[in-house]
């Protein structure tokens, strides 16, 4: 009779039991477990469980988990005869001392379960798998009156039947500040402004759901706001639910200097800044674009940009390599050849590395399964390395994709020579045997030969979500300061872009223009989400990720050594050798000039340069911060450059220049602008105060490194 | 009612009983604490000043993963493939073995605390360090800071010495991570950027550009901030100036500062005490700042990632060595040298040390001689202020492959430390977006080596 009550019970509160009466063990029983994180990493499901004993990972393995819950010490896990005494529940309900605490509450709904089942004779029941997960409301815009949002989950199973299994799904909040769920309730309250993601997990599958909550008290209406393409579209539309107003154009000035340095890594010189602010043509940004995308100084910059994707580095006795490598890719910018082109020729390439570029593709990571790792995210943009010992907890990834997609590479010689070999193969750590090369998240390619074509051929197939969206979503983050997806390397369905739609539309645009990446700089340098001012508003100063305006990021060591270089006219001369052997000695004049970052460069590596033995995706830690700063304070790198005898600073004395004209030139070729006339009255005034030439000198030499060390200057902004 | 994530959470929540602590109370009094002392135990951690039982911390950091079993978890009876090539030695606690190469150390045993049971999933270098050193698992949502900079946020820089200080430099986790998280760059640690086992040792770009002087350096500062106010427009309200760069002009400006770092002041015999490598002298200079007020030091040791030749690089130094130099050797000279100088000026009881790297080791040796990544079980030292003397907490299994009892999760060991330093793990600071962050969420507080 009891039995039959809680069997009652269980019908009311989780829908309807598949069968009709009895839990069914694989898809309502386990999910106990995972909701109450007896599975959990820390917990049992760790690699050597706990306690003695071990559950699979949130519940990778129903089989195995029955076999330890019903069969494992004889059984003494459940008691058939007293269910309710059972190990099982009166462990986790705290009846019995447990070192995990109760995470099952006292004749709760799971507990309640759980015994109906194990009275039931804890059968394991006929197999039956999920086929579909929907939850309601995957995307919520909450108002600000009513902040909580029901939330319900529905399982379609393979045997026909849909179940309401609310009850039995995790939610995580990303930001647990920021949303609450309520599992009684079944709601969700969002208790800050923004756009906020929670995980939903119930067995294998995992979705996310977003909330978006207003973020200014009062609305905004942006409605009259320019747009110039679909971009602004899509972002003034969510600024316009959080509302976040928009701060107001940026002057030419401040326009120019950000597309250059973006474009070009180089500050704006100072005839360029005359002659743009002169001209009155409509379309001179337009105009300007292009000029840039069209220069050979974008050329370079990009070339070092996508060789800090690559990371192209010298290894081991591998200098030789890395020169052809960068000159091929050079040529790849220069020729404006498609971004999908150089994927696919660098993925098959072969020969010697030390004439074909792109063989080097090959060499940059030393093992089938570093390069995997290296290839997902660099192309795909998906970090695969949880995969490497268990399906990936937040994603879809599989060991099978892991190690079937090193298998791919397993056959690479990456010697100088970089061939397809004869022999070579990957196992598989789970079944101990060869892992079946395979296309990740895709399917297993068949046949013994070389099967990176068919992986290059994918990256262009209509079903590969991750390619043509990771790379605009780098080209995104390079214009704007911050991915639609950070990071650029954590692309999966629970790390949701901040405008999806706006990532989405990106990409398939980038696709139709055969992947150009040179149109999609321009697409977006030409919006007005682009062209927004730095300066921020009372209400949007706090917003690091809606656009809503320009964000002012730090010059990069490169760029900003390459800037106090033309500011103050004394050339760099970066000479040296990497440590290997076959290393040529090389000159660059300019830090973007730079191919192996292994050639040594003190300065650089104060200011923080990426060394890309790891992905540059985070900023370097060894450099920048405070070391930084007391290198552009004490260190040669400014001081030894404002008073060269060769430096613009002492040329123009020499040539008789003004103070008023001193003045402006620097501030021009610094900060992009000419001073306004307070900042021309307070130079000029404190110029005057100089009585001898060398106190003259003195002071000019004090300005220069004033402006090289202002925020103004090491920003772009 | 529990929100979702306290519930996963129950078990490793840092602050408020549950009902759990009840039922366990049971068991408490075997281990000597009466329910009246663990509820008032329970209860500090809930005032919002904690005492602070160490004014600063130095942290050892052994890069790279250090194995436990050649240092201080040891395996004597173990098959060869696990007990390895080092031997074991006696401590000054009876019954505790150490590696043979941890000869001083293992004469003051009596006085550090050792955790054998520490706990973490993560064995890649990056992620485990990030883990160990923040007491938070990575994740992308939000960078969280390091030990370093949390203390660096709460104690604030008294004077011109940053408050957060690496020697040599803060490489960690492959040189990755800048320690920064959501906190303002000032609290990031400070590299020194020197070789302090270098005779012409200096602070990087500490001391002034020829020719300019400190008239010319102070009006220089005064252009800057003119400069960052006509950026900011008419607002000369805030008058502060970068912080940034204010934290360098003072550091620069101090001669306390200089004189901090100036290693040449210690006599030839303290020097010598330490050793002469970078480990040793790196203690000695960490000393010299908490001494200083300087509340945190991290002294970086590279190269314990040992996948080959572990008897030489842990052991020998190089190959055939008659005196080993090689790390586990170097690390006992540096920290028991430490150990004793801080005791001898009586800055021990208030400075916390730690030893520790992100991870152990294999338990079987590999191919290569060597061991890989083991992040299932492992060690970590600690000392001083507020550490409980003489005691060895958990234990791994037979090979040191799991912990067999008490496993302590990187995020204890962050809320332990912590709460030694008086920082209320439950304290909830806030990112750039107004985000509420605990200083720590998933730990509880080791207390069996609370002092």
């Amino acid at each position: 009779m009891a039995v039959a009550e809680f069997l009652l019970a269980v019908v009311l509160c989780a829908g309807d039991p598949a069968g009709g009466e009895i839990p069914h063990f694989d898809t309502e029983v386990m999910p106990v477990f995972t909701k109450a994180g007896c599975n959990a990493g820390a917990c049992h499901g760790s690699a050597a469980g706990r306690g003695g004993f071990k559950l699979s990972l949130l519940g990778g393995d129903a089989a195995a988990d029955y076999s330890t819950i019903v069969h494992q010490l004889e059984g003494r896990r459940i008691n058939l005869a007293r269910p309710a005494d059972s190990l099982l529940i009166r462990k986790p309900t705290g009846s019995l001392d447990h070192g995990g605490g109760e995470p099952l509450e006292y004749e709760g709904k799971g507990a309640k379960l759980l015994e109906s089942w194990i009275a039931a004779g804890a059968p394991r029941g006929r197999r039956r798998k999920l086929e579909d997960l929907s939850i309601e409301p995957r995307r919520a815009v909450v108002s600000p009156n009513d902040k909580s949002v029901p939330i319900r989950v529905t399982a379609r199973f393979d045997d026909g039947r849909t179940q309401d299994v609310t009850d039995w799904t995790v939610f995580t909040a990303a930001d647990s500040s920021a949303v609450e769920i309520d599992a009684a309730a079944r709601t969700a309250t969002v208790r800050r402004g923004g756009q906020h993601v929670v995980i939903a997990r119930f067995l294998d599958r995992v979705l996310p759901l977003q909330f978006i909550a207003p973020i200014g008290d009062a609305p905004v209406d942006l409605s009259q706001s320019p747009r110039r393409n679909f971009i602004d579209d899509h972002v003034l539309a969510a600024l316009q639910t959080l509302r976040l107003p928009i701060s107001p154009p940026a002057d030419d000035a401040m326009f120019l200097r950000r597309l250059s340095l973006d474009l070009t890594g180089r500050l704006p010189r100072p005839e360029q800044i005359e002659k743009f602010l002169a001209d009155d043509r409509a379309d001179k940004r337009e105009r300007l674009i292009d000029e840039m995308l069209d220069s050979q100084e974008f050329v370079e910059f990009w070339t070092w940009r996508l060789a800090q994707w690559l990371r192209i580095r010298s290894g081991p006795n591998d200098a030789a390599g890395t020169q052809a490598f960068h000159a091929w890719l050079k040529r790849q910018l220069k020729e404006r050849r498609s971004y999908l082109e150089i994927a696919e020729e660098m993925l098959t390439a072969t020969g010697d590395s030390h004439t074909v570029g792109p063989a080097n593709f090959h060499r940059a990571a030393g093992d089938a399964r570093g390069q995997a790792e290296y290839v997902s995210e660099l192309l795909l943009g998906v970090r695969l390395r949880c995969a490497n010992c268990h399906n990936h907890p937040l994603d879809r990834w599989t060991q099978d994709d892991y190690h079937g997609l090193a298998a791919i590479f397993a056959r690479m010689e990456r010697g100088q020579f970089v061939r397809f070999g004869p022999r070579g193969e990957v196992t598989h750590p789970a079944t101990g045997e060869p892992a079946v090369p395979r296309i990740p998240g895709t399917r297993f390619v068949e046949g013994k030969g070389d099967h990176r074509p068919d992986l290059a051929a994918w990256l262009a197939e209509k079903d590969n979500p991750y390619f043509a969206r990771t790379v605009v979503n780098r080209l995104w983050k390079a214009m704007m300061g911050r991915g639609l997806i950070e990071p650029t390397d954590d692309l999966r369905e629970t790390n949701p872009a901040m405008h999806p739609e706006l990532l989405a539309d990106l990409s398939t645009d980038f696709v139709k223009h055969d992947y150009d990446l040179c149109h999609t700089l321009k697409l977006i340098a030409a919006s007005a989400t682009y062209a927004r001012s730095s300066e921020t508003l009372a209400a949007n100063a706090g917003d690091d990720r809606f656009y809503s305006h320009a964000l002012s990021r730090p010059l990069e060591a490169e760029v900003l050594a390459d800037a106090i270089a033309d500011v103050t006219g004394v050339k760099d001369a970066y000479t040296g050798r990497a440590s290997q052997k076959d290393a040529p000695e090389t000159t660059a004049d300019r830090a973007v000039r730079i191919i192996d970052p292994a050639v040594p460069a003190e300065a650089l590596d104060i200011l923080g340069r990426c060394p890309r033995t790891e992905s540059c995706e985070t900023p370097a830690a060894t450099g920048g911060g405070l070391t930084a700063r007391l290198h552009l304070i004490n260190g040669p790198v400014v001081n030894a450059k404002i008073s060269s005898d060769d430096g613009r600073l002492r040329k123009l004395m020499a040539a008789g220049r003004s103070n008023e004209e001193i003045i402006c030139e620097m501030y021009s070729r610094a900060l992009g602008r000419p001073p306004r006339d307070d900042e021309l009255l307070h130079w000029t005034r404190a110029a005057v105060k100089a009585a001898s030439p060398d106190d003259r000198r003195r002071f000019f030499e004090d300005f220069c490194w004033a402006l090289l060390n202002c925020r103004e200057f090491s920003t772009n902004h | 009612m529990r929100s979702e994530k306290d519930n996963a959470m129950l078990t490793t929540r840092c602050d408020g009983v549950t009902r759990r602590d009840f039922v366990k109370v049971g068991s408490l009094t075997a281990l000597g604490l009466s329910l009246p002392a663990f509820l008032r135990r329970r209860a500090a951690a809930d005032d919002k000043k904690l005492p602070v039982r160490a004014k600063s911390c130095i942290l050892v950091w052994l890069d790279g993963g250090p194995s436990h079993l050649e240092t201080f978890d040891p395996k004597p009876n173990a098959p060869v493939e696990v007990r390895g090539p080092l031997g074991t030695i006696a401590t000054r606690i009876p019954g505790v073995q150490l590696s043979d190469c941890l000869p001083s150390v293992a004469g003051m045993l009596d006085r550090v605390a050792v955790i054998r049971s520490i706990t973490s999933p993560l064995g890649e270098h990056n992620l485990g360090a990030v883990y160990m050193l923040t007491g938070y698992q990575p994740t992308p949502v939000l960078e969280y800071p390091t030990l370093g900079a949390m203390v660096a946020r709460v104690r604030g820089q008294s004077d011109a010495l940053p408050a957060n200080i690496a020697i040599p430099s803060f490489s960690v986790g492959g040189g990755r991570i800048t320690g920064q998280g959501y906190l303002p760059a000032t609290c990031r640690p400070f590299s020194v950027g020197g070789d302090p086992a270098k005779p012409d040792f200096r602070v990087r770009d500490l001391d002034a550009f020829p020719e300019v002087t400190e008239e010319r350096l102070a009006r220089r500062r005064q252009f800057v901030q003119a400069l960052d106010g006509f950026a900011r427009g008419a607002d000369t309200s805030e008058n502060a100036g970068d912080p940034q760069f204010e934290q360098a002009y003072r550091l620069v400006t101090s001669p306390e500062a200089r004189r901090a770092f100036a290693l040449s002041d210690e006599k030839p015999k303290t020097r010598e005490r330490y050793g002469p490598r970078t480990i040793g002298q790196s203690c000695l200079l960490a000393r010299r700042l908490v001494e200083r007020g300087v509340p945190f030091v991290t002294v970086t040791n590279v190269g314990w990632d040992t996948h080959q030749n572990l008897y030489t690089r842990l052991k020998e130094g190089y190959t055939g060595a008659k005196v080993g130099v090689g790390l586990v050797p170097l690390m006992d000279q540096a920290v028991s040298a430490l150990l004793d100088d801080l005791s001898e000026r009586g800055l021990l009881d208030e400075t916390l040390v730690v030893v520790m790297g992100e991870f152990g080791r294999t338990p079987k040796l590999n191919t290569d001689a060597g061991r890989d990544h083991w992040p299932r079980a492992f060690s970590v030292m600690l000392a001083g202020g507020g550490v409980k003397r003489g005691i060895v907490l958990g234990e791994s299994d037979s090979v040191g492959e799991s912990p067999k009892e008490r496993p302590v999760t990187p995020a204890d060991l962050a809320c332990t430390i912590y709460t030694l330093l008086g920082i209320d793990p439950a304290l909830e600071l806030h990112t750039a977006d107004g985000r509420p962050v605990r200083v720590n969420q998933h730990g509880k507080v080791v207390e069996e080596i609370v002092a």
